[in-house]
């Protein structure tokens, strides 16, 4: 019997066929395409004053957690799914500074030191206990700047002792040189700070009377003569002890808003243990990191697309048309 | 079995699911269909069956094979466990501010390199010197912070170093430093030589009721203990007496050492007043930690795309030739021509 070359040539069954051999053929020959992803290098400084150890969110068992720890759970998320290249360093923050633990570290090739590191973090670290938080905010974005990283800064944002009626200190560097994310930790309601003792363990929660409830250094307020009791000398706060909810704790929003605009930082609310990549590669500075995209899956694809129908193809045909004669062999 | 299948991974598993349409050509061929009246009234041919097998078999092998492909499988990277030779180091830096200061007691101006500068740049020599050492950092001033796990990644490693010249904190808090660079070592094989080096430019009175702890733990991880005591000039030596009352709150320093030498581990003090007498120190430490270390290396992952592709390729270069081969019954017998296809499950060949 002849074989009808030019006839199966124009087969377009043939022809698929064909088709997914030359492609498969390209898997071994095409090499990857160089391409340029965007990566991040942030100092991420951490907040770790006692306000940090409200539980206000729920862990997956329900439980309470603490901010530190989901702040820690959000951190550790975060190198996780960041490009291979990013570089990361790490800070902690209390009194009025910030503490460079390690100059950034590459999150694939380190990821093992870099992820023990965050996993201890811990408020037992603190070297003192006011939590200024401006005054830190505004040191954290002048050491980025040195280590010519974006920032990352975790903070629920309350000050303490409470900024006086004259304000915080003011920003000084350029809005904007340094970007990055200042990130809320906390819920919006109120809710008891824990107490621990100095051996660090935890022995209830901070009364209205164990914080400085208004911060009476420097002048008085404006309203100051309006108060009971008020006496240019004697009493130039008013008569009446402060009062106040500085003992409890949610996240001052529109308090870490407006340092975000003055410093040119972006704010997001920090909901839960994770989340935080997409948001900090939106609001970061992208550094080109060298990548590789493998073209063989694509290509794989479409030869397996094109043979799947060479398959099915006679499949359909049948189904389009209206059989009028059906040999069936059993 | 289950062992070597294990070392066996791919990038995207779900893909796996559309292994089952590898099945599909024992159903359905790609070459024409031709009905035939009966196919049974023909001898039994064996090479006719032999070729419609290998079409099947080599389009079952087509599909699995892309699919496996394109799942991108690859045999996973090693940890091959070896021993050089090394230490496990748990490095104990003193972060308070008197560290900002030079040998002579002065903010540094100039050349001048202060303590904390002095020691980043030779301990930062350190690590990485030799491959197989692991380090651990750990900070302390008020409180003690871990800076760096105990790590092979020399990387992490100096980067925590390079962190220690920046300005520092308030006091000197020895024992929950010490405390916490002991931790450090973890419940690991008591073989390794395990050394414990705290850089430090002074001293503290440890509390009396945490020497009894502290003592246990020593006694527990009995690492070798280095002191390098950066001293500021003029100020008072390791053994050095006081000239007045003899106690721990007026020679910290002497009482400390004091305190070390009572731990029962081996321990060197290395008294070090400027940048060349830290470099000796090190060097001296790196020659006393030479002890076979266990150390892993990873064997990186090998990519095994390319049997799965090889293999679709194979199948589809059968598929091709069959149907280049393909004779058209039809047209060859022109007469029997019906008009619809029906479904055969015959090849023709």
């Amino acid at each position: 019997m002849k074989i009808p070359l030019a006839r199966n040539l124009r087969d377009g069954r043939f022809q698929a066929l064909a088709g997914a051999t030359v492609l498969t053929v390209l898997t071994f020959v095409l090499p990857a395409l160089p391409l340029t992803r965007n990566g991040v290098s942030v100092l991420a400084v951490v907040d770790i004053t006692g306000s940090m150890n409200v539980r206000d969110y729920t862990g997956p068992d329900g439980k309470p957690v603490s901010r530190l720890e989901t702040a820690r759970g959000a951190l550790r998320d975060l190198v996780a799914a960041l490009p291979c290249g990013s570089r990361v360093a790490l800070g902690l923050f209390t009194e009025r500074r910030p503490f460079l633990l390690f100059t950034p570290i590459e999150v694939c090739a380190d990821f093992a030191p870099l992820d023990g590191a965050l996993a201890v973090l811990d408020w037992r670290m603190a070297w003192e206990g006011d939590s200024r938080i401006s005054a830190g905010l505004f040191r954290a974005v002048e050491m980025a700047r040195d280590l010519g990283t974006d920032l990352l800064f975790i903070t629920d944002g309350q000050e303490a002792p409470p900024l006086p009626s004259t304000g915080g200190p003011t920003f000084d560097g350029k809005p904007g040189a340094v970007r990055g994310l200042i990130v809320g930790a906390g819920a919006y309601a109120l809710s008891p700070i824990p107490r621990y003792n100095d051996r660090g363990r935890e022995i209830g929660f901070y009364g209205a009377g164990d914080v400085q409830q208004e911060n009476r250094f420097g002048p008085p307020p404006a309203d100051a003569e309006s108060r009971e009791g008020y006496n240019p000398r004697n009493a130039p706060f008013g008569g009446a002890a402060a009062t106040g909810s500085e003992h409890l704790s949610s996240v001052r929003e529109p308090y870490l808003k407006t340092l975000a605009s003055q410093t040119g930082l972006t704010y997001a609310h920090l909901d839960g243990p994770g989340g935080l990549g997409p948001r900090l590669l939106a609001a970061a500075t992208p550094r080109p990191l060298p990548g590789r995209l493998d073209l063989r899956p694509f290509l794989g694809g479409a030869a397996l697309a094109l043979v799947l129908a060479v398959f099915l193809l006679p499949i359909a045909r049948a189904l389009s048309v209206p059989r009028a004669l059906t040999l069936k062999k059993a | 079995m289950g062992g070597a299948l294990a070392r066996f991974a791919v990038d995207a598993p779900l893909v796996l699911w559309l292994l089952p349409l590898a099945l599909l050509p024992l159903r359905r061929s790609a070459q024409r269909v031709v009905p035939v009246a009966a196919v049974d009234a023909g001898p039994a041919d064996a090479l006719s069956q032999a070729v419609g097998w290998t079409l099947r078999f080599a389009g079952c092998l087509t599909l699995a094979g892309l699919v496996v492909g394109i799942a991108g499988p690859y045999r996973r990277g090693e940890t091959i466990t070896r021993t050089g030779i090394g230490a496990q180091i748990s490095i104990l830096v003193d972060r308070s501010g008197s560290m900002n200061e030079t040998f002579a007691g002065r903010q540094p101006s100039g050349a001048e390199e202060s303590k904390a500068a002095a020691s980043r740049r030779l301990l930062g020599d350190f690590v990485g010197s030799r491959a197989h050492d692991q380090f651990a950092v750990t900070a302390f001033s008020t409180a003690p912070m871990l800076v760096v796990p105990m790590t092979d990644r020399h990387a992490a490693v100096r980067a925590a170093i390079q962190a220690i010249d920046r300005p520092g904190l308030d006091y000197t808090n020895v024992a929950r430093g010490l405390a916490m660079g002991l931790a450090q070592f973890g419940p690991q094989a008591a073989n390794v030589s395990r050394a414990l080096l705290m850089v430090s430019d002074g001293a503290a009175v440890i509390d009396p009721r945490v020497q009894g702890t502290l003592r246990a733990e020593f006694a527990r991880v009995r690492p070798n203990l280095y002191w390098l005591f950066l001293r500021t000039k003029g100020s008072p030596s390791i053994s050095d007496k006081p000239a007045g009352e003899d106690t721990p709150q007026a020679a910290p320093e002497r009482h400390l050492d004091l305190f070390f030498k009572s731990l029962g581990v081996p321990y060197r003090a290395f008294e070090a007043e400027g940048p060349e007498a830290v470099a000796a120190a090190i060097r001296q430490i790196e020659a006393l930690e030479r002890d076979p270390i266990p150390y892993t290396e990873q064997r990186p992952r090998r990519d095994l795309s390319w049997v799965a592709f090889g293999a679709a390729l194979f199948g589809l270069l059968v598929l091709v030739a069959g149907k280049l081969a393909e004779a058209d019954l039809r047209r060859a017998r022109g007469a029997n021509r019906l008009v619809a296809e029906a479904p055969s499950e015959r090849i023709a060949a």
